[in-house]
């Protein structure tokens, strides 16, 4: 898509472009599986050079620049070499050069790979706001849970080969089953709710209280203290 | 952004300190100098400073851009540095013209740097010279005579040189006819005279020789008696007057003594105009090695397009190397061709050429032909013969030397772009 490497067969365009123009480059914003950042660059030198690849003028970049190193938390880090960085923080800059131009589409590979799950809440927020803007984000993840959590449509390949496409809820809800969920229900009325549906068309399959994920867990635990 | 990736380029390199290990090193090798002993002539030691300046500083700091500009790209690579700019509106021969640019600015800072203190140095040192030995930092622009004669009787000729005896036996004549045409109205003239001498009288080291200096249009002339030495050529101030606008000048020399003997060619006298040009033939010579740099880190990016750092290191060297020796290799090649394939004595009575001899030509002489061919002179950038003898760099040498770099440079950067475009960065 961009122009790193070339399609052994076939087309394909994007934003009405073909991928790899130039013209198109413009509309996008690329964060790639580790941050391959200059680390003898500082936060500010670095979106600033990016920033002049896209022909930023002066004072626009020096607004956006400060704008970013903001958004992603950086302020107080902004004039330390890259080299000194977290690899959270490396993930943040990287996150903030990639929308340096105000991107209509922005390609995310591993957005969240090797953070703590504070960091990748983090990330996972900061690509929500990407969504609030009305960017459109693609994300290529290996981790599912953060692609249910942030993604609205999702496709699946496997060896290079569409397997499946469509809504994240869509695809994920189970048509067959039904779940309720109720609480402060007493064990006589969920034996009851159960007599009901066996007595009618339905079979119960398990009967459960519903539990949040590890990262949800550890993230009310980190916060509460 | 061919200028952004050519900061950045710059900019890393200060910052990974690789710009001041190079000055430190020109420094360091400068600053050991004073206490190298030299011979007992005044100006040996500004002679020196040229020679370390423009061959071990020079050398080092080629190397050192060598390094850096051939390994930048394959870094890029490997470090996948080069996503962020490629996914960037970026063209991929800006990247190559940007990193070319950002060494070109690196050695630019690096010889104005140590040039300048070189020159400073050299023009401390000159101001104390005595005013015989200041021809070096002066800038002589050179006139070959247009005629040579011999008048009277020449006693021998052999290997090219003429002999004449002393004693208005036989008289040497050069005729310059084109003095006006080079130099300012205010320059001085000097002839130099480099004779070879002998004498019946056993081994001399000097002999004196009458020099006559005629303008034929003035009909003004001056005759003086110099000593002649057996390794040192001997100047003769002209004098300005006598040099007139489309005047020809005679210079005639004979040995004084019937026992002496001279041996002169048409190139032994040279006439200079001289001009108070150190700073701006210094400058020449400097923007002249500029270029060479320039030519080497072409050379040096356009192979780290596609060969891995090391590999682009090795090419860089060989490449530079053999640029300098590029007349032996042609040499080599027509010794090759001298062998006539049937001059072995077997092969030539069964009238079937030497198999031997004609791999030799297919594997050794048409590839050095090609590689005499394809590499670069980088002989052409030799300035420093000009600053030892004092004589004033042509602006036609520059321009020449800028020609045949940006020839030569946009040939590899075309390639280099073809080269590049065709990668793909997994």
């Amino acid at each position: 898509m961009l122009g790193l490497l070339f399609p052994t067969s076939g087309k394909s365009w994007l934003l009405g472009y073909p991928s790899g123009d130039l013209t198109v480059k413009r509309k996008i914003g690329f964060l790639p599986e580790e941050s391959y950042l200059y680390k003898f660059l500082n936060a500010e030198e670095i979106l600033d050079f990016y920033a002049k690849l896209f022909d930023i003028p002066k004072k626009e970049r020096k607004r956006r620049i400060d704008t970013l190193i903001h958004d992603v938390g950086l302020v107080s880090y902004c004039k330390r070499p890259l080299n000194q960085y977290s690899k959270g923080m490396l993930r943040r800059i990287g996150l903030a050069q990639a929308i340096i131009n105000d991107p209509e589409l922005v390609i995310l590979d591993e957005p969240t790979s090797g953070l703590d799950p504070i960091g990748s809440r983090e990330m996972k927020d900061l690509i929500l706001e990407f969504k609030r803007q009305g960017k459109t984000v693609v994300l290529s993840s290996h981790l599912l849970a953060d692609v249910q959590d942030i993604c609205d449509r999702i496709a699946i390949l496997n060896k290079g080969v569409l397997q499946v496409i469509g809504g994240v809820k869509e695809l994920l809800s189970q048509r067959d089953v039904i779940e309720f969920m109720v609480k402060n229900l007493s064990e006589i009325d969920i034996q009851a709710v159960k007599s009901f549906i066996e007595g009618r068309s339905g079979n119960v399959v398990s009967i459960n209280h519903p539990s949040a994920t590890l990262e949800e867990l550890f993230i009310n635990i980190i916060q509460h203290r | 952004m061919t200028l952004t990736i050519a900061i950045n380029t710059l900019r890393e390199a200060l910052r990974k300190k690789t710009l001041y290990v190079l000055i430190g090193l020109g420094l360091l090798v400068m600053l050991v100098l004073p206490v190298i002993p030299t011979t007992d002539e005044p100006d040996a030691r500004i002679k020196m400073m040229l020679v370390v300046f423009f061959q071990i500083v020079v050398l080092l700091c080629i190397a050192g851009v060598i390094f850096l500009s051939a390994t930048s790209l394959p870094h890029e690579i490997e470090d996948r540095t080069i996503y962020g700019i490629l996914s960037k509106p970026i063209a991929r021969v800006k990247v190559i013209m940007g990193k070319i640019l950002g060494f070109a600015l690196l050695s630019a800072i690096l010889l104005a740097i140590l040039g300048l203190l070189n020159m400073a140095v050299i023009q401390h040192l000159a101001s104390n010279l005595p005013e015989e030995y200041r021809g070096i930092v002066k800038a002589r622009t050179e006139f070959a005579a247009s005629q040579f004669d011999i008048q009277g009787k020449l006693h021998h000729a052999r290997e090219g040189i003429t002999w004449i005896e002393g004693g208005r036996a036989g008289i040497a004549r050069w005729t310059f006819s084109d003095l006006r045409k080079k130099p300012a109205n205010k320059s001085a003239f000097e002839a130099e005279f480099s004779p070879k001498i002998e004498s019946s009288r056993g081994f001399v080291d000097t002999i004196p020789l009458v020099v006559r200096v005629e303008d034929t249009n003035l009909r003004r002339s001056k005759t003086e008696v110099l000593p002649a030495r057996v390794d040192k050529p001997f100047i003769v101030k002209i004098d300005t007057e006598s040099v007139q606008e489309n005047s020809v000048m005679h210079i005639t020399v004979f040995p004084v003594h019937p026992t002496d003997y001279i041996g002169v060619t048409q190139e032994d006298v040279k006439v200079f105009s001289i001009q108070k040009g150190f700073v701006s033939n210094y400058t020449k010579a400097v923007i002249i090695t500029f270029l060479k740099f320039l030519l080497i880190i072409v050379i040096a990016v356009m192979g780290s397009t596609y060969l891995s750092a090391p590999v682009s290191i090795v090419s860089a060297f060989v490449v530079f190397l053999c640029g300098h020796i590029l007349e032996y290799i042609k040499d080599f090649s027509l010794l090759i061709q001298c062998n006539d394939v049937h001059d072995h004595v077997l092969p030539a009575m069964l009238e079937k050429p030497n198999i031997l001899l004609v791999y030799m030509d297919y594997l050794i002489k048409k590839p050095l032909e090609w590689i005499s061919f394809v590499l670069p002179d980088f002989k052409r950038f030799d300035s420093l013969k000009f600053l030892l003898k004092g004589i004033n760099i042509p602006i036609e040498t520059v321009g020449v030397s800028f020609g045949y770099t940006a020839v030569y440079a946009g040939i590899c950067l075309f390639i280099s772009a073809i080269i590049f475009k065709k990668r793909e960065f997994l």
